[in-house]
């Protein structure tokens, strides 16, 4: 019994004289709070992902067909109704009004992130993947032929030009999907195949510079598999860098989807993605210009939000960087 | 140097052909060419076409020669295939001798008629008739993003954490999330229909020159229908630049012979100037070069946005009316494009570098 007392009070002796220890998580969310703008940024992203999730409860949608909107009891917000066009904001319940064939735009709005939310998360996690395994692969095995094919072809595909590229392959893509839901997963696979490159290179340069460092022998001495240095001690310690590199990279597909589909070659009709609400925008422009302020302002928030949030955890999550927040 | 400039034109080459290869096969391996839709379109009706008549179209199009040979065509032309024995290319799907053809491939500057977009013109006319459109657009916005990206990279590093940093950093970060052509359509209902309806002075919304009015076609009136499609373009570039710009200065401020520079006692002005400036200037130098290919694919955003008639805007009716011959023909000079400028940035770290040197 004595022993315990006494074992308990220097505990509570030592917990007095020395820091709480913190865990790793708390830590860096302690240092991304006091960075503002990505404080900022991540309640904006918030609030656009929440919108995008309860969308079906903002905006029910009615079945086509179905009895009550035969009878014109329910109406489907996302349904095409040549009686409402361009209604302006606020009118008959349509809080942003309609577009040119009657649809609701604030419900689009809503459903359309989804779709642009989920095609730069899914289009960020392939190319993450595929280009943490290929850069950890080509790190690890630096001398070989693999790397300097991979590091090759990487620089090569880093001075293609996306745009142009992106445009012929979807539109051939398009005439062999069998439904928009079909093509809006090929596109997300065409957006991965031309984004592996950065997080590769990214993560074979922390791969080259931890294969140096002792811990590593040590596990090769204790007669670890390559696969599972690979995988248990090169990954993890290069999560840092592709936590910030996955978060600017949902940015960058947002817009690259949203460049698509306004040219017509991204999400397909009917599915509304913020992009393709602004196709046929100009053909409106003198009578409904409303129609082209909203869905450009949700991409520019979203994306803008993503950026000030990468900015965050890269400071909050480099040691280095501390109190070096480059914008506030 | 010389030696090494012959060492990469061969790669050069080598890359060429190869994307050559890749553009071909893509285009022409691809599920659903142009027969495929005809056959849809005549499904059930009564005067159906006969075998006889696909295979005449088929021969008409190439289409009867296997990809291989096909590739080879499109490269040298077909007018001298009569001269290759049949032991070595063999006979087309229908069981004949490949005839001599009147095509004389791309090599030697044949490039195709056009299908849709400009019907029966060729497709080397039709894409130099608006490369200078798109050349002006290119070299205004490289220009107006570097007469704006270097004072402002410059002035944050040497003023880091200052208001002025701040800002400028700020507005980087609105200029790299913002959607170019969502910026592009913005510009138009602002400066374009609005100012026209309260009676300010507006800019025009597309073309690149007015059709009527007094000094249409006047240098003036190019100038006024760059503004938008140049600004839209410059931001992006705007942004990153000047970021580069920022990180590259503030890394040479940092080198020792800045500090020696300044112990010896001269102008913070000429430190600035001549010692880290010239030197914080080699990077971007390099970046700028590297993404002219970058600039010259988004030209196809601002210049569909802006109904500017240039190279971008043509490849995108090209695609959207199934113009294979004229999408083939941009997509090659895209690559020789990546190709000259990748080396552009090379050679041009050489020059501005004395400290780097190829042999």
């Amino acid at each position: 019994m004595a022993v315990q007392s006494f074992e308990s009070d220097s505990l509570l002796q030592a917990e007095s004289i020395t820091t709480p220890e913190e865990s790793q998580m708390k830590v860096v969310w302690k240092r991304f709070r006091k960075h503002r703008l990505a404080m900022v940024g991540a309640s904006i992203l918030l609030i656009f992902v929440l919108a995008a999730l309860i969308a079906p409860i903002l905006a029910p949608r009615v079945p086509q067909g179905s009895g009550l909107t035969k009878v014109g009891l329910l109406h489907d917000p996302l349904a095409v109704d040549p009686a409402n066009k361009h209604l302006t904001p606020g009118a008959d319940g349509h809080i942003l009004g309609t577009d040119e064939v009657g649809r609701d735009v604030f419900a689009r709005l809503l459903y359309a992130a989804q779709v642009s939310l989920y095609v730069g998360i899914m289009a960020m996690l392939g190319s993450e993947i595929i280009g943490a395994l290929l850069g950890a692969i080509s790190g690890y095995y630096s001398d070989s032929a693999i790397d300097s094919l991979l590091m090759r072809l990487t620089d090569f595909m880093l001075t293609l030009p996306l745009l142009p590229i992106l445009l012929v392959l979807s539109a051939l893509l398009a005439s062999i999907a069998p439904s928009p839901f079909a093509r809006l997963n090929y596109l997300i696979i065409i957006l991965i195949i031309f984004g592996w490159m950065s997080p590769a290179r990214l993560v074979r340069g922390v791969v080259l510079s931890l294969r140096q460092q002792e811990f590593t022998e040590a596990s090769r001495a204790l007669g670890a598999s390559d696969l599972r240095i690979i995988l248990h001690h090169m990954l993890p310690n290069a999560m840092a860098p592709i936590i910030v590199s996955s978060t600017l990279a949902v940015g960058d597909y947002i817009i690259v989807e949203a460049a698509l589909s306004f040219l017509g070659f991204g999400v397909p009709a009917p599915l509304a993605s913020w992009g393709n609400m602004l196709t046929s925008v100009q053909d409106y422009m003198f009578m409904n210009p409303t129609l082209a302020i909203w869905p450009g302002l949700c991409i520019f928030l979203t994306v803008l939000s993503i950026n000030f949030m990468g900015d965050g955890l890269r400071d909050a999550l480099d040691p280095r960087m501390r109190g070096r927040g480059t914008a506030g | 140097m010389t030696n090494y400039l012959i060492r990469r034109a061969f790669t050069m080459l080598v890359v060429l052909l190869l994307s050559s290869l890749a553009i071909f096969l893509i285009l022409n391996m691809a599920p659903g060419g142009p027969l495929d839709s005809l056959r849809m379109q005549n499904r059930g009706r009564l005067n159906q076409l006969t075998q006889e008549d696909y295979q005449r179209l088929e021969t008409l199009l190439g289409l009867n020669k296997p990809v291989h040979i096909r590739y080879f065509t499109w490269l040298l032309g077909d007018d001298w295939i009569e001269t290759l024995p049949t032991g070595l290319i063999g006979v087309d799907r229908f069981g004949e001798p490949y005839t001599n053809g009147t095509n004389t491939g791309i090599l030697r500057g044949d490039w195709g008629d056009s299908w849709t977009v400009s019907r029966g013109n060729p497709v080397i006319g039709v894409i130099a008739g608006r490369l200078p459109n798109t050349l002006t657009l290119m070299a205004c916005a490289t220009l107006l993003s570097l007469l704006v990206a270097v004072p402002i990279g410059i002035l944050s590093a040497v003023k880091q954490y200052s208001t002025l940093d701040y800002t400028a950093t700020t507005f980087s970060f609105i200029g790299i999330s913002i959607p170019i052509f969502w910026l592009g359509l913005m510009m138009i209902i602002l400066f374009g229909i609005k100012f026209k309806e309260w009676g300010l002075p507006y800019l025009p919304t597309g073309g690149v020159v007015s059709i009527r009015g007094a000094g249409a076609g006047g240098i003036f009136d190019r100038m006024l229908h760059l503004i938008m499609p140049v600004t839209a373009l410059s931001l992006l570039y705007m942004a990153g630049w000047s970021r580069f710009m920022r990180t590259s200065m503030l890394d040479v401020l940092h080198q020792d012979y800045v500090r020696t520079a300044r112990a010896k006692g001269l102008l913070e002005r000429i430190v600035i100037t001549k010692h880290a400036f010239r030197n914080a200037l080699i990077p971007l130098i390099t970046i700028v070069a590297l993404q002219l290919s970058g600039l010259f694919g988004g030209a196809v955003l601002t210049e569909t946005v802006f109904a500017y008639p240039g190279m971008g805007h043509l490849y995108y009716n090209a695609i959207l009316r199934s113009d294979w011959p004229l999408v083939q023909g941009y997509l090659v000079i895209l690559s020789v494009v990546v190709v000259v400028s990748t080396l552009l940035a090379d050679v041009a770290y050489v020059l501005v570098d004395p400290r780097i040197r190829y042999e």
